[in-house]
């Protein structure tokens, strides 16, 4: 079997305690919750941290709940949990979708809505053994020089492989971030950065504590299609989350972001321009495929081609726009 | 929260005590931070039912039930699971009668090398004891993390099928 | 083990099989009880419980574990090993290096190339290079980080090309030239004349990917050497016996002074039927610190391990006459070995010789060729060589039929070679139901109504294929039986079975029980089956090439039935009646002239033969008689009987994203007789599984060298980059069985395992064309293949060019 490497352990049952451990061995301490990203990357050695805080006793990150309009979500709410919630199944229609197709039914009661967004980037050369990383060399996200999938490449382009961030992101959701003594918000498209060594924004000493879906969010016509090879346990290699707020038949607004490319889900620009005043017709999302299919360069960052993943750019984003129109039908026969 | 504020092992490799709630016993052991459910189920507990397959939470062999949901025991850390009620294949037979799923998949033929069988069970237990009816599509989403290299899973899908129906529809 | 030298001849009535009254296909009594009845498979419940015991479930007192460095590099020259350090550390307590087990093994004897640690040079990423013991798998880990290993890198071999182009890049010194690890050429008849002579001649290249086992159990091993100088190891093998020989040789231990035991096995198909690393290393690390060693493979190891199915590139020239009859073939076939030998002699005869069943062929020539290359070694997997052939052959099959205008079940049909009959290459061929299972599944699958009319997107495809029930041979030239079956009986009723049958899952040891509840009138629960311990068991060669319910089975009913005419005997005298009037069924021994008062409990039977004969004891034993082509390697592909199997596939085509969906694979197999359907459809199902995922998805690659990294790194050694199907993949399988009754077999039984796997490719490869119009010549047919081809040329015209050629249902 695979070993993993030692460690002290640490498990708070109180938020402050949490952070106070993080204010002192933030930079030594790996945050685990659910463990299905860290445990498997411990036993990979892509982490060697001296702590590991286990955070899955602190109750009260674990909550879905209706505040002012919004759905707040605690972070460390299960994926099944979000799956099968029944406001979330009904009006959030396409986190409940990205939820319910994270890997396997195993990994979706143990793993977190926290820690779904807080994956660690992934990577055709990085996500293998010690032994496997010694034979290549190692690469710039773990203890090399060199990008293997970039040749000349300084920043590594690993890929952020979450299923739910594409649909927080489209449904202009925001994150709450706290540390010891401090407290700060971010909109979820901005909580991610284009490093696939680390990218998000969070620094030692920070969890994230709730994050926020606005009333605004709710009953969008949206729509959340991803690529993989099997019907279930793979990561996606390709992602695409859609989202539309539709006024009289036309759309008002809509984003579109397409993941498991770089280290940062894309955000494809320049939507409003496109959709505005529009019907959410075949058209449209024709329109809207081809300005994906401009926007989005995938690499050999994960499986299938990258020639592949890019054709399946349009024809996903298609599906996506597809699947928020009937659900945008469905709600207004009922 | 049902543990202690905070369980701090001293140094790494020290062994502290663990103690699980296994099959509806205490069960106690002392291991380092760095052990896995699955081993310390296997290793020290001598529940050797539990399969290791992939190491890390790929195949579903290692699946036991924590608190009503199946999950990985191979990515679990046994740490984190003290205060958690866990049911694996031992604790799933009733007075040392085998339970309707397991009688089927052995009549059905569902387990041939047997090696996935204790996970493939656990998933499909916890599936009975949530929706009692499950149609063919259900059972086969709620095995979708279990992989099985002998069977092609018809046989399988079968006995759960014939299981349920032993069952009484409310569990 | 030495074996005597010269050839010690048996005699000859040893050879003769024992004759039964009725045959070997006929109930002992009438109707079958037990055989052909939905049973419980005898370990079944230990499995569903968790109860059953694997090899990494075991744990001795004292054990240590250990663990392997691996080579980094494709293949470099070992400079120096310096384990000093791991030495040093606390809890480490044996290094083992080359030197330490020189000594060359191999499955075939004469093709011994592998050391259990590298001596001098490293072959592929992942080679084994040196072992620890230590108090932990952690520690062992940690020791393996400080052992230093000073490497010699040199030019990688990583495919066929390169193996020729540059035989001076030797991979493998026991080659006897450059790469080359096995030619074969075989001709029969005259190929070009019948190709000349041919309305339609179709040339095609294929390409069929590697890929692995992927059982679920990581192999693992315990080994225990005793102060006596015992060597026990318990081991997730499918070969006790050859790994009893090679741990002989290797260790340097006189083989009756070891014992291999194997546990419970969870999965091998092929993947564990020779000695690996783990074994040896084990062993001698046993020896070395005179405690037991556990050694477990992690999933990356098994990958490593490998001997899976080879990579081959195959050129196919077939012919075909306009009345439908297939012509000649010439087929040009090279294989990618990986770096060392395993079976691939073998492999390379079997990628030519067991093509020419199901269907008479006029001419048939095949030349292939082995290549080492700085890969993991290939070997057997699941059909082993066969499947490769059967793949391009059958899509070549539906190349010509639709090039002739005829239905492709139709033209096989056509050319169905029959039962009783000879192939073109001197195979005998005996029972054959192959017809039946065209029928089979022409009907189920709705053939008729679906060929050529489904809309574009959808589409069904055929193929047929036959495979051997053993081999006629040992692997390692002997005159001793090929199995062995011992029975007690006692007198409390119960009868234990001794056999060195290694059951994998597939049920082997649930055969022996059948037969001997068969014959002797017993209840499953009151059998015991001992199986695959060198101590205890008579020797079984293992379970490959679908032997062990041909043979094993073969062996059991004679050693059954010799305990059933002692019963008899004893029982006939007591009541003065005639001793085929004596039965055994359901517990009860009675004759049938007067069953109310002739009549007594089996126990009760069991002590009157006892007090009429002593003890109660038999032996069967297993050798098949003398087959094959009168000619070099006429042999390798010879068995005592031939199972058969047709698939019709039906799929469903994305045509944006080009994924497959195989939504039913309808499989029809004669398997002689089922002595158990839920087992033979099990088999018949995890077959059909495996070749749709080696169809669609599955494929064991690695990395080309770049200026930053070397050559040969495995694509993803783990179940999450290397994909098998999960239960929403798989497709809907429909298991028919056919029973032609075979007349050597026991009860008339065939094998299952492994020729129901051969058809699911080329069916499903003929259904995507019959979908989209494209020919699937390369494996896998993953989404992006699939696309590129839908892309490129016209599909769309080559499709309804086929619905015109072809009147439907014809």
């Amino acid at each position: 079997m695979l070993t993993l490497p030692a460690f002290q352990w640490s498990r708070p049952a109180r938020l402050g305690d949490a952070l106070a451990h993080l204010a002192e061995h933030g930079t030594d301490s790996l945050v685990v919750a659910g463990g299905t990203d860290a445990v498997p990357n411990l036993k990979h050695r892509l982490h060697e941290p001296r702590w590991l805080l286990s955070i899955a006793g602190l109750g009260e990150l674990r909550f879905i709940r209706e505040q002012g309009g919004a759905i707040e979500i605690g972070p460390l709410t299960t994926l099944s949990e979000i799956a099968r919630h029944p406001k979330i199944a009904a009006e959030l229609k396409s986190l409940a979708r990205a939820a319910s197709l994270v890997a396997s039914p195993q990994i979706r009661n143990m793993g977190t809505l926290g820690g779904n967004l807080c994956l660690d980037t992934r990577c055709t050369y990085y996500n293998q053994t010690l032994f496997w990383r010694e034979a290549l060399g190692f690469c710039l996200k773990k203890s090399g020089t060199v990008c293997h999938v970039v040749p000349q490449g300084k920043r590594c382009v690993a890929a952020h492989s979450s299923d739910v961030a594409p649909v927080l992101i489209s449904l202009g959701a925001e994150i709450e971030i706290q540390s010891a003594g401090a407290v700060r918000q971010v909109a979820a498209e901005d909580f991610f950065v284009g490093d696939g060594v680390h990218n998000n924004v969070l620094v030692p000493g920070e969890l994230v504590t709730r994050v926020i879906v606005p009333a605004a969010a709710r009953r969008r016509a949206a729509g959340y299609q991803k690529l993989r090879p099997r019907g279930a346990i793979d990561f996606p290699m390709l992602s695409v989350a859609f989202a539309a707020r539709i006024q009289n038949h036309a759309c008002e607004e809509a984003r579109l972001v397409v993941g498991a490319l770089g280290a940062r889900p894309r955000v494809i620009g320049g939507l409003d321009a496109l959709v505005r005043g529009r019907a959410l017709d075949d058209a449209v999302a024709e329109t809207v495929a081809a300005a994906a299919y401009q926007q989005c360069r995938p690499l050999t960052n994960v499986p299938y081609d990258h020639d592949y993943r890019h054709e399946m750019v349009p024809v996903f984003v298609r599906r996506a726009i597809r699947e928020a129109q009937e659900d945008m039908a469905r709600g207004e026969g009922t | 929260m049902r543990e202690p504020s905070i369980d701090a092992a001293g140094t790494a490799l020290e062994p502290a005590l663990c103690r699980l709630q296994v099959n509806g016993e205490t069960r106690t052991c002392a291991i380092p931070p760095n052990t896995t459910l699955l081993d310390a189920l296997r290793y020290e507990l001598g529940l050797t039912g539990s399969k290791q397959g992939c190491d890390k939470g790929d195949c579903g062999a290692c699946t036991v039930v924590v608190d009503d949901q199946p999950v990985l025991a191979c990515i679990s850390l046994a740490f984190a699971c003290q205060g958690r009620e866990i049911v694996t294949i031992e604790g799933v037979a009733e007075s040392g009668r085998p339970h309707p799923l397991q009688d089927e998949l052995d009549l059905c033929g569902g387990a041939q090398c047997g090696f996935c069988t204790p996970g493939i069970l656990m998933s499909a237990w916890a599936l009975l004891r949530a929706n009692p009816r499950p149609k063919r599509e259900e059972i086969a989403h709620a095995l979708s993390g279990n992989l099985c290299r002998c069977t092609g899973y018809t046989k399988i899908f079968e006995a759960v099928e014939r299981a349920a129906a032993r069952l009484p529809e409310r569990s | 083990m030495a074996i005597p030298g010269g050839r010690v001849m048996p005699r000859e009535d040893r050879l003769k099989p024992p004759e039964w009254p009725g045959g070997r296909s006929g109930a002992p009594h009438g109707a079958f009880s037990v055989i052909g009845k939905r049973n419980r498979k005898i370990e079944g419940l230990a499995k569903v419980t968790g109860r059953a015991i694997y090899a990494d479930d075991i744990a001795l007192p004292r054990m240590l574990h250990a663990k392997i460095k691996r080579s980094i590099h494709a293949h470099a020259r070992i400079l120096s090993i310096d384990a000093r350090d791991a030495l040093a550390m606390p809890g480490v307590h044996a290094v083992i290096t080359g030197r330490d087990l020189p000594e060359y093994f191999g499955i075939i004897p004469w093709t011994q190339d592998e050391q259990a640690l590298c001596e001098e040079k490293a072959r592929y990423v992942g080679d084994a290079i040196a072992a620890v013991a230590a108090d932990s798998e952690y520690l062992a880990d940690e020791a393996l980080s400080r052992i230093r290993v000073e490497y010699e890198p040199l030019p990688a071999v990583t495919g066929i090309d390169e193996a020729l182009a540059h035989p001076e890049w030797r991979v493998n010194e026991k080659s006897a030239e450059g790469n080359l690890s096995k030619h074969v050429h075989l001709e029969f008849g005259d190929v070009d004349g019948e190709l000349g002579r041919s309305d339609v001649v179709i040339e095609a290249e294929y390409w069929y990917e590697g890929s692995t086992h992927a059982p679920i159990e990581p192999h693992c091993c315990v080994a225990d050497f005793d102060a006596t100088g015992f060597l026990t190891l318990y081991s997730s093998t499918q070969v006790a016996h050859y790994l009893h020989r090679d741990l002989a040789r290797v260790l340097g231990l006189p083989p009756q002074r070891i014992r291999v035991i194997q546990p419970v096995v969870g999965g091998a198909f092929g993947g564990k039927s020779e000695p690996f690393s783990l074994e040896f290393c084990a062993a001698r690390l046993s020896m070395t610190t005179g405690r037991p060693v556990k050694i477990l493979y992690t999933r990356e190891e098994v990958f490593y391990a490998h001997r899976g199915r080879h990579p081959m590139r195959l050129s196919y020239r077939t012919g075909i006459r306009r009345d439908g009859t297939l012509t000649g073939v010439d087929a040009r076939i090279l294989i990618d070995g990986g770096a060392y030998s395993s079976f691939g002699l073998v492999t390379t005869y079997y990628s030519g010789q067991l093509l020419t069943a199901p269907y008479r062929m006029g001419a048939y020539r095949f030349d292939s060729t082995r290549v080492f290359t700085n890969k993991p070694c290939c070997g057997p997997k699941r059909g082993h060589g066969s499947v490769q052939p059967r793949f391009a052959f059958e899509c070549q099959i539906d190349k010509l039929a639709e090039a002739i205008g005829r239905d492709p079940i139709e033209v096989r049909r056509a050319n169905f070679l029959g039962e009783n009959t000879r192939t073109v290459n001197g195979m005998r061929v005996t029972s054959n139901g192959f017809l039946e299972c065209l029928e089979a599944v022409e009907n189920a699958s709705g053939w008729k109504q679906k060929f050529r009319r489904l809309p574009y997107g959808r589409g069904v495809g055929v193929a047929g294929s036959m495979y051997i029930s053993g081999t006629n041979y040992c692997i390692y030239p002997n005159e001793m039986p090929q199995s062995g079956v011992q029975i007690k009986l006692d007198r409390s009723g119960r009868a234990t079975v001794f056999c060195g049958a290694s059951d994998i899952g597939q049920g082997s040891d649930s055969v022996l029980a059948y037969v001997v509840a068969e014959e002797l009138g017993l209840d499953l629960g009151d059998i015991r089956v001992v199986a695959a311990d060198t101590d205890l068991t008579p020797v079984d060669l293992g379970s490959y090439s679908s032997r062990e319910t041909f043979m094993v089975g073969n062996a059991c009913l004679d050693a059954a039935r010799k305990l059933r005419l002692l019963i008899q005997q004893a029982l006939s005298e007591r009541w003065g009646c005639g001793r085929d009037e004596i039965t055994l069924a359901a517990g009860v021994a009675c004759s049938i002239r007067d069953p109310g008062r002739e009549c007594m409990s089996v126990r009760e039977a069991f002590q009157v033969a006892e007090a009429r004969h002593g003890t109660l004891g038999s032996v069967g034993w297993y050798q098949s008689p003398k087959l094959g082509g009168d000619y070099r390697g006429g042999t390798i592909g010879a068995s005592p009987a031939y199972s058969f199997t047709a698939h019709v596939a039906e799929v469903d085509c994305d045509l944006e994203t080009g994924f497959v969906r195989v939504k039913t694979l309808w499989v029809a197999h004669d398997c002689g007789r089922a002595l158990n359907p839920v087992t033979v459809e099990g088999q018949m199902e995890g077959s059909a599984y495996m070749g749709f995922a080696e169809a669609l998805m599955e494929e064991q690659v690695f990395k080309p060298g770049t200026p930053a990294h070397g050559a040969g790194l495995h694509h993803g050694p783990s179940l999450l980059d290397y994909r098998i199907p999960t239960s929403l993949d798989t497709p809907e399988l429909h298991s028919i069985i056919i029973e032609s009754i075979d007349p050597e077999g026991p009860y008339g039984a065939k094998e299952a395992g492994e020729g129901p796997l051969h058809p699911s490719v080329p069916a499903i490869a003929n259904a995507i064309y019959d979908a989209i119009g494209i020919r699937c010549d390369a494996l896998p047919f993953h989404p992006p293949r699939i696309l590129r081809q839908l892309r490129s040329g016209d599909p769309r015209a080559a499709w309804e060019r086929a619905r015109a050629g072809v009147p439907a249902g014809r």
